[in-house]
């Protein structure tokens, strides 16, 4: 079937059967399947949403946080998901120059931490895309840059490190989403702020973790504020939270991605 | 070139593990990604990840996703022969089902939604009719 002809079938079999689907037993809520992969909202579907209800500045809003150096292969994982985030917004910003930046040092840092060569070639493409301001495939490039990255970081025996990429890209996203919201503040944009069930997949993955990276205390941080950020977010019934409960993950988010970029504690 | 088809290519050739029913599931693959285009050309854009496996009647299968409320979705699944008839169902966090349009034809479907609401849903994919069949699962977002 062609594309066309698939978009003519969807708009002529647009009606729901709602009413004759059961919903959900409990078991099937607790059993269903969690993938990181598409369970888990890339930032440039919670920066999509943002442009839908608040119209940020994207470029006033990249101002990417320059990593610091570190030996901590934890803290490199964390930076590489908050350059990832960082390369999601230059892409908002439609900002070509800002998107190759963040591509090199995506492809750095990937090196260092000995991923593949066909996902450090990626690094080509995402030149070649932001060469051509072709912005909605720079987003698809992205997301499966950092698909690739966790692939070869699993097959290295590094599968520890993959949720810590996730973590990074999440903390940046939410931090940059939490500023915009709490200085343009309606309910509807504090409304996306509210992703509970996100802070505690990846604190269940990080709870699997080694104990020894566990006690490392960056990752000790990164628990904390979660957490943290947790208690801000999950309100009952799906309200909203209120302006000063994301002004507080505004600034949670802000200082634990100062703590990821600023490089090692102990040099 | 796609950069989503040319990860999928790159994949198909460099998998290690090119085993028959790796096969099946890149062929899953395609045939959904040939139905979720259909939104590509409305402007949703295609995430990378998927969720694959084998799918059996009465044996649905339930994922867990995060929407944003103001953006759009799409939620594609295809199986391969013998499965006939699958259907994509989508509830919110409460597992109660919610209003949307639905796309069926044979083994393929879909399931669009525009949450009021964000937070945690869930995807019920099921095999209506035919037998147990490898199945690959996609999501889109405008």
């Amino acid at each position: 079937m062609s594309s066309r002809s698939a978009i003519s079938v969807v708009v002529l079999l647009s009606a729901g059967l709602l009413a004759a689907t059961e919903p959900l037993t409990k078991e099937q809520i607790k059993g269903a399947i969690l993938s990181e992969s598409i369970t888990i909202p890339t930032p440039g579907e919670f920066f999509a949403a943002l442009d839908e209800q608040g119209q940020p500045n994207w470029t006033q809003m990249f101002a990417p946080k320059a990593a610091g150096t570190t030996s901590s292969r934890e803290q490199m994982a964390l930076m590489l998901g908050v350059l990832v985030a960082d390369g999601y917004i230059a892409v908002e910003a439609q900002d070509g120059q800002g998107v190759k930046n963040t591509g090199k040092d995506i492809i750095n840092l990937a090196k260092k931490l000995n991923v593949s060569q066909s996902a450090i070639s990626r690094g080509n493409s995402i030149n070649d895309f932001a060469e051509n301001n072709d912005w909605s495939a720079l987003r698809e490039e992205l997301e499966a840059t950092q698909n690739e990255v966790k692939l070869s970081m699993a097959e290295q025996k590094d599968k520890d490190l993959v949720i810590l990429v996730t973590v990074g890209a999440w903390t940046r996203g939410t931090q940059v989403a939490a500023d915009f919201v709490s200085k343009n503040y309606t309910p509807g944009l504090a409304g996306l702020l509210r992703q509970p069930a996100i802070v505690e997949y990846l604190l269940a993955e990080l709870g699997e973790m080694p104990e020894r990276m566990r006690k490392e205390p960056l990752i000790v941080e990164v628990e904390q504020k979660l957490r943290a950020t947790l208690d801000l977010v999950h309100t009952r019934d799906r309200t909203p939270p209120g302006p000063e409960a994301v002004k507080g993950v505004a600034s949670v988010m802000d200082s634990l991605v100062n703590e990821i970029t600023k490089g090692n504690k102990e040099p | 070139m796609k950069p989503l088809l040319v990860f999928f290519l790159s994949a198909s050739i460099l998998s290690a593990q090119d085993t028959p029913d790796s096969r099946d599931r890149s062929t899953a693959r395609s045939k959904v990604l040939e139905l979720a285009s259909a939104f590509a050309n409305d402007g949703f854009k295609i995430r990378d990840g998927y969720l694959s496996g084998v799918l059996e009647r009465g044996k649905p299968q339930i994922l867990e996703v995060n929407l944003f409320s103001g953006n759009a979705y799409w939620f594609s699944a295809a199986a391969l022969a013998p499965a006939r008839k699958l259907s994509v169902t989508l509830f919110d966090e409460n597992g109660r089902p919610v209003e949307g349009k639905d796309y069926q034809d044979g083994s393929t479907a879909a399931a669009g939604l525009i949450p009021d609401a964000s937070g945690r849903y869930f995807v019920r994919l099921d095999l209506v009719e035919g037998d147990k069949a490898d199945f690959c699962l996609v999501y889109s977002y405008k």
